[in-house]
């Protein structure tokens, strides 16, 4: 995890984060464009090469799995005729060396064909694409709920000794530590079987996002809090603090307007693993609140080793890690504008 | 969402809630006994029903795939040439008689002239003949109903409302696997157009059945919707014409406490695969039903592998067969729900032998006596037996991602049973592929499976040395006995059911005597049901059949 440089070495902190600072730099020549575009083609090398390697490492990964593929994907209880082992074998060129399988492979990658499902007779990609709605819809509302409800606990109780204080810290500690699938299980207890407020599961209507939504935010939001307090308290204990207090801006205003913005690049920064938690969070997520989504997908491929799906998802998990990271990178910059001078 | 439900019962997690919800509770509206009252009187038309079931289907094409679960909700949607009832007995259905040659290897069906598929085409002898080949086709990679179609030569189209199947050798199980959801009949303009797609589920499935494949939502749900003209429902049938329902939702809720939970909340008519833990609260209560079916097939059995030491001692394997408490075991596992197996097949499988009950009681005395005429007399530091300084122990692989039913918590007490004995049980657990190479290439000593089908044929599936793993059979105790080969080759070539019913006593007899398997518990099908729910029955695979079903609720 980087670190912002601390505000010790700051030239001008308080004024730092004023809009003035964000105008364009000095040099517009001729050469800026061509600048850009390099920098540009790098990010895109390192993304194809991210993402060759991940195709490449869920391959071997699968090349390495034990027993012969086609008694694997017939499960062992199966009454399938030699004749019909001989047809999956051939259709899906389980008999061809593993090396032309792997160039074959990289080959409908490059083509955009994440290839045909084994068992569901859909092209990988159009799968995906279907479940992919619900599950950002899931995931979105998850991330914007923890976003809110860290920010506001954060930044109503940084600095301060209070019980609300311990309270809420100590809640986000439980809210961190209880496993997902438990949670879900007591709020649809709660919500849904008893008060009847929700359906229990479904994606109609905005009602069948709220139970799942709050199951997979709670835990994010815990520890978003957390760090988002720990930056908050840093932050106000600078002596640009005491300035802008000085110039006579409320308690609140110096909290939001100059503290929040230090304390947000950690926040930023753990967005790679907020990531990881809200992709490995819908499986668990999806299951229980009986969602369609990429969650429940990854969850039955694997289940009935429907490989070509299983690639398909470890690929799309890359994409949005990748995504995410140069997304970071450049929220970097938006939110700290010491970054952009170099 | 309904809203006006019944007291529910507590579930977990409901004390802690009470902590979060305060005083919310009491906005729970309860309703009078009246609400949850069974409708007396005729059946009524019209409305909705919700099920929720405990597994997605992988593959909607009852063609290609080998579950249940598909078989269970395309029986709604494809009818079959002829019926089963529950005592075995066949009735017309699709075809109004049928001739069977002497030697079992032609059948001719006469069919009904007035079924009509829901994409308006007419179901005829040539449907048949698309479907039948469709499913022994290759190409087609048939996982399940080709083997039910056996030794196919091919079908014949005698004229449009005569067929005769042909098979290259004696076949009686025809008539069982022809009432299977499995050999079921597509429309053949949709084998054409879409024969590709089928997997996927959705309107592309045109079948003949009482209800039509409206959609699916993978990960969801999937929807049927009356077929207004259907008029040719089985001989078992309550009623002939049209289902009463006017739409059938099936909800695919995979967790137990889910599925149970929203079926207690009343936000699902019908739960299937109710866990026996929760049997007794839901039976309980007055708006509840619970529909019980004994299971028919083969048993969750352990077979020993007779080819491989300690097993191939015969004593060895009657000593195990004998120290396992398995009544208790069962019982307390499963909540009274499911029963203790005293033969390899389930106590509502036709040719099921109930001579064999209680014969084989729990008696670890003897399992020691036979271990010790079998030379294990030593003991090491452990406590197991040894001879010739070496333990007596067995593997038993277990593939944790194909566990259900509790079995992994079942086969704890079965290795502390032998234990007490002397025995000791390794369960390596093993990867899905891994656990798979193993079992066809013998690599383990005992084995774990059981097979739902109302047909007492799966013995010879189970025991006869055609089927040996190594031929991608599931003969997993490898015997290879030539008695037991000739009772189940001779029991699949007559149609005579009492001469079927003598040949399957005396394999069930034999397999157990010489300890080539131990059966454990024969599952309960469960099924919970709203009061409002009239009509639900289970076929003979204990598959529901709706097309009887009505539902108070409006």
């Amino acid at each position: 995890m980087s670190s912002p440089p601390t505000m010790a070495d700051a030239p001008t902190p308080v004024d730092a984060s004023a809009p003035a600072e964000a105008a364009p730099s000095a040099d517009p020549g001729p050469r800026a464009p061509m600048r850009l575009l390099r920098a540009v083609g790098a990010r895109l090398v390192a993304v194809a090469s991210v993402l060759l390697g991940a195709a490449t490492l869920a391959f071997v990964g699968l090349k390495l799995l034990p027993g012969d593929p086609v008694a694997t994907l017939l499960g062992p209880q199966t009454t399938a005729s030699p004749a019909v082992r001989a047809q999956i074998r051939a259709d899906y060129g389980f008999d061809e060396p593993v090396l032309r399988q792997y160039l074959h492979y990289l080959g409908e990658l490059l083509h955009g064909r994440l290839g045909e499902s084994y068992q569901l007779q859909q092209p990988v990609s159009a799968l995906i694409g279907e479940q992919f709605r619900p599950t950002l819809e899931l995931a979105s509302a998850a991330l914007g709920l923890a976003v809110v409800i860290a920010v506001v606990s954060a930044i109503t109780t940084a600095g301060r000794r209070s019980g609300l204080r311990s309270a809420l810290s100590a809640w986000e500690l439980v809210a961190v530590s209880t496993p997902s699938f438990w949670l879900g299980i007591v709020l649809l207890t709660v919500f849904s079987f008893r008060l009847q407020w929700f359906p229990v599961a479904g994606t109609e209507g905005v009602q069948t996002l709220v139970l799942p939504a709050v199951t997979l935010a709670l835990p994010i939001a815990g520890v978003l809090a957390q760090v988002l307090r720990e930056g908050l308290e840093t932050a106000l204990a600078e002596p640009f603090v005491v300035t802008a207090r000085a110039r006579g801006l409320s308690r609140i205003a110096v909290r939001v307007r100059h503290a929040f913005r230090h304390a947000a690049i950690p926040l930023l920064t753990l967005s790679g693993w907020l990531t990881g938690t809200l992709l490995g969070g819908t499986v668990l997520v999806e299951k229980v609140f009986a969602r369609p989504g990429i969650g429940a997908l990854t969850l039955q491929s694997v289940n009935t080793k429907d490989m070509p799906v299983v690639m398909g998802v470890v690929l799309l998990a890359a994409l949005v890690f990748v995504v995410i990271s140069q997304v970071t990178d450049l929220l970097y910059l938006v939110i700290d504008p010491r970054l952009r001078k170099g | 969402m309904r809203v006006i439900r019944p007291r529910l019962p507590r579930i977990v997690g409901a004390a802690l809630a009470a902590a979060f919800v305060l005083s919310a509770c009491s906005s729970t509206t309860k309703t009078g006994p009246n609400a949850a009252e069974p409708a007396a009187g005729p059946p009524v038309k019209g409305g909705s029903v919700t099920v929720a079931i405990n597994t997605e289907p992988t593959c909607f094409d009852i063609h290609v795939s080998p579950q249940d679960i598909t078989a269970s909700i395309q029986r709604n949607v494809f009818d079959s040439l002829v019926a089963q009832d529950d005592q075995g007995n066949f009735q017309p259905w699709l075809a109004t008689s049928w001739e069977v040659t002497p030697d079992l290897t032609g059948y001719t069906f006469k069919l009904r002239t007035d079924v009509k598929f829901t994409d308006g085409t007419p179901f005829d002898a040539n449907a048949v003949k698309v479907n039948f080949d469709r499913i022994a086709a290759k190409t087609t990679k048939s996982q399940y109903a080709a083997s039910l179609l056996g030794p196919y030569a091919g079908t014949e189209v005698l004229d449009p409302a005569t067929v005769r199947i042909s098979f290259t050798k004696p076949f009686a199980p025809f008539l069982q696997a022809a009432s299977t959801a499995y050999l079921g009949f597509y429309s053949p303009q949709t084998l054409a157009a879409n024969g590709d797609k089928l997997c996927a589920g959705g309107p592309q499935l045109v079948g003949t059945g009482p209800f039509r494949f409206a959609a699916h939502t993978k990960g969801q749900s999937l929807t049927l919707e009356n077929n207004p003209a259907y008029n040719w429902a089985p001989a078992g049938a309550k009623h002939q014409g049209a289902a009463y329902l006017d739409k059938l939702t099936f909800r695919f809720l995979t967790e137990d406490s889910v599925r149970v939970g929203a079926f207690a909340g009343g936000q699902v008519d019908i739960a299937g695969s109710i866990p026996p833990v929760n049997v007794k609260s839901l039976e309980g209560r007055s708006d509840v039903r619970i529909l019980r079916h004994d299971f028919a097939g083969a048993v969750y059995s352990l077979f020993l592998n007779t080819t491989r030491a300690p097993f191939d001692d015969e004593r060895v394997r009657r000593a195990v067969q004998r120290a396992i408490n398995i009544g208790p075991n069962v019982q307390s596992i499963y909540f009274d729900q499911y029963r203790r197996a005293w033969g390899p097949l389930g106590p509502a499988t036709p040719g099921y032998d109930k001579a064999l009950e209680n014969t084989w009681p729990y008696d670890p005395a003897l399992a020691g006596r036979l271990l010790d005429e079998a030379g294990w007399t030593g003991r090491d530091g452990d406590g197991y037996r040894t001879r010739d300084g070496k333990r007596l122990s067995v593997q038993w692989p277990s593939a944790p991602a194909a566990v259900r039913e509790q079995r992994d918590i079942l086969a704890q007490a079965v290795q502390s049973d032998l234990k007490k004995i002397g025995v000791e049980v390794q369960r390596p657990a093993l990867d899905l592929g891994a656990f798979t190479t193993n079992a066809y290439a013998g690599r383990y000593d005992v084995l774990d499976m059981s097979w739902a089908r109302f047909e007492p044929d799966v013995l010879r599936l189970y025991f006869n040395s055609a089927n040996l793993p190594s031929a991608g059979g599931q003969n997993a105790a490898w015997l290879s006995n030539p008695q037991i080969d000739q009772w189940t080759d001779a029991a699949a070539a007559t149609l005579d059911r009492a001469a079927r019913d003598r040949l399957y006593a005396q394999t069930q007899g034999w397999v157990i005597e010489h300890a080539a398997v131990v059966p454990l518990y024969a599952a309960t099908t469960l099924f919970a049901t709203g009061r409002q729910i009239n009509g639900l029955r289970l076929d003979p695979n204990a598959w529901p059949l709706f097309h009887d079903v009505w539902s108070t609720r409006r």
